[in-house]
């Protein structure tokens, strides 16, 4: 298997998760209703309470790189169990019966994850612009929030591929895809900074990757404080590659 | 050496509560219809997917076209085309769609892709309905397309799991066309399972029979149903010396009843009623009725298994029951 070969198989397998996606796009503008209830209840909302320290911009510009990466994982985190229901259809046993290595095929949909959510964001940014949350839109930043979402959505998408083969019905995934959800999202700087936290919490989102999407994402949108972009990116890159990995190696299990 | 198709040698799975597949060997000829005969749980699918290096074999050996299984996975991917037992079409996507993926995994050059896509809808009549969703179609053109999928690569071995549960007869009928079709014109090797005997008989150059992960027995369906003895042949007549003449003409009695009726065992049952009919008429025998039983691939199972292979399964049952057997070993 030549690395030519090997990058066509991926690329494929993230081709035709995209067609179906393109067959039915009913289902962005379906999971922009819970972006969509946290900017305008929940933002507007606490832009009044001015509760929350957010370093001299709105709450509302604050939590809006928040609002946008958790859309992304919310997308993301459920791959897992698309994965035990085409296992059930039989559509997974006949993709592995196919010369495609089994890490093509966790990278082709982890990478069709990353590529879906940036529709997903962009059906975000839209919303954002609607209320008027002022963000720098400039090309450079647009395609760097890019580059962030579509490692965002690799690594909790093959997060949940790893767990796909261990939890192996659709009923536990569903589960598992709740329960790590929200505590990602509450355990991370997304509505509101580490710095408020207690100790403890600080520390689980200190390892929590989704920090360091929203930082970074608030850093190019916002903030246009760059200087921790690098180490952001780092981190994201790091965690994607492990979570891969991970997801590649339980994935040979998801079967017998 | 001829070149095998396939060569298993004492291919055993263990899973934790379950002996799925237990020390089974055999070898299938190039150009050949095998089929794997036995009920639900039987061990047939998890045989197939070990030889499509699904899964791996907790032992034994086992051989593609001269290519280890256990050593060359991907070689022995590259040669084969699988239609599993359940539905394996993406109904998201369009027929054409979903062969192109195929071609694409396969690694169909992009020069001949567009025309061996063409090809294979022709071949399967899909072509009118390739441009849509999946999810409109009928569970036979599924399996059309299901096999389209894989004839894209132009498999040496094509593995057909349960080709036509849960199909009407109409499209039973034509799958089995489409596989004797498959072999003359491909020169496709085709490796099935079933618990349907009659497909295994219509269809089948030789089969293997499965019960309980165990190989029982092999050969060509007409020389299984020799072991199990003659045609029972069975006469009603009213004449009172009838036993005494059968007797007399040398005709074995399996049972007899009170109304007149005689089963004789015989071979070649179809040949013998008109000598019969004579020769009983001239030494003054009236028969009334005469029927003819010839041994089935169920009086095989039952004579190598001691148990009764239950037909008339449907494509939910044998789902519910895979199910169970996944509970079971997950």
């Amino acid at each position: 298997m030549n690395l030519k070969r090997y990058l066509s198989s991926v690329l494929t397998l993230t081709e035709f998760e995209l067609r179906k996606l393109r067959h039915d796009s009913s289902q962005i503008w379906l999971r922009s209703v819970q972006p969509a209830l946290w900017l305008i209840v929940f933002g507007e909302v606490f832009s009044k309470i001015r509760a929350i320290p957010t370093g001299g911009v709105s709450y509302l510009q604050f939590m809006t790189p928040g609002v946008l990466a958790q859309s992304v994982m919310f997308v993301a985190i459920f791959y897992g169990i698309t994965v035990v229901w085409e296992r059930d259809l039989g559509l997974l046993n006949k993709l592995l019966s196919t010369p495609a290595p089994r890490s093509t095929i966790v990278l082709g949909k982890a990478l069709s994850a990353g590529v879906r959510g940036i529709f997903q964001a962009i059906a975000v940014l839209i919303l954002a612009l609607i209320i008027r949350v002022n963000m720098s839109l400039t090309p450079l930043s647009v395609l760097g929030v890019f580059v962030i979402i579509i490692l965002l959505g690799m690594s909790f998408s093959s997060l949940s591929m790893a767990l796909a083969p261990v939890f192996r019905t659709r009923e536990r995934m569903m589960g598992i895809g709740q329960a790590i959800t929200m505590p990602l999202f509450f355990a991370s700087n997304a509505i509101y900074p580490v710095s408020l936290m207690p100790d403890w919490l600080k520390t689980i989102a200190i390892m929590n990757p989704l920090s360091y999407a929203v930082d970074a994402m608030r850093g190019l949108l916002i903030t246009g404080d760059l200087s921790a972009l690098p180490i952001d990116i780092l981190a994201i890159t790091i965690a994607t590659t492990v979570l891969v990995v991970l997801a590649s190696l339980s994935f040979r299990k998801i079967i017998s | 050496m001829t070149d095998r198709a396939v060569v298993v040698e004492g291919l055993t799975k263990i899973y934790p509560r379950v002996k799925a597949v237990d020390e089974v060997s055999f070898t299938v000829d190039e150009g050949e219809i095998f089929g794997l005969l036995g009920p639900n749980g039987a061990g047939k699918t998890t045989t197939v997917r070990m030889l499509l290096t699904l899964i791996k074999p907790t032992s034994g050996r086992m051989s593609v076209f001269g290519i280890d299984g256990l050593t060359h996975p991907e070689k022995v991917r590259q040669m084969a085309g699988y239609v599993p037992q359940d539905v394996s079409v993406d109904g998201e996507l369009t027929g054409y769609e979903n062969i192109l993926m195929y071609s694409k995994l396969y690694g169909v050059p992009g020069k001949e892709r567009g025309r061996r896509i063409k090809d294979v809808l022709g071949y399967l009549d899909l072509q009118d309905r390739a441009d849509d969703m999946v999810s409109t179609y009928s569970g036979g053109m599924m399996r059309r397309l299901e096999i389209a999928q894989t004839l894209v690569n132009r498999p040496r071995i094509l593995f057909l799991d349960e080709p036509s549960i849960g199909l009407d007869p109409a499209a039973q009928r034509a799958i089995w066309e489409l596989v004797n079709r498959l072999r003359d014109e491909f020169g496709a090797t085709i490796f099935l399972t079933t618990h349907d005997m009659n497909e295994a008989d219509t269809l089948c150059d030789r089969i293997g029979i499965m019960d309980k992960g165990r190989l029982v027995i092999i050969g060509q369906p007409s020389q299984l149903k020799a072991t199990v003895g003659g045609d029972v042949l069975t006469i009603n007549s009213k004449t009172p010396d009838c036993v005494n003449k059968l007797k007399e003409l040398g005709y074995s009695i399996v049972s007899e009843s009170l109304g007149g009726q005689f089963d004789l065992l015989v071979s070649n049952g179809e040949a013998l009623i008109p000598h019969l009919l004579e020769s009983l008429k001239a030494v003054g025998v009236e028969v009334e009725a005469v029927s003819l039983k010839k041994p089935t691939l169920g009086d095989v199972f039952l004579k190598y298994t001691g148990a009764r292979m239950e037909g008339g399964e449907t494509w939910i049952e044998a789902r519910r029951a895979r199910r169970t057997f996944r509970r079971l070993t997950g």
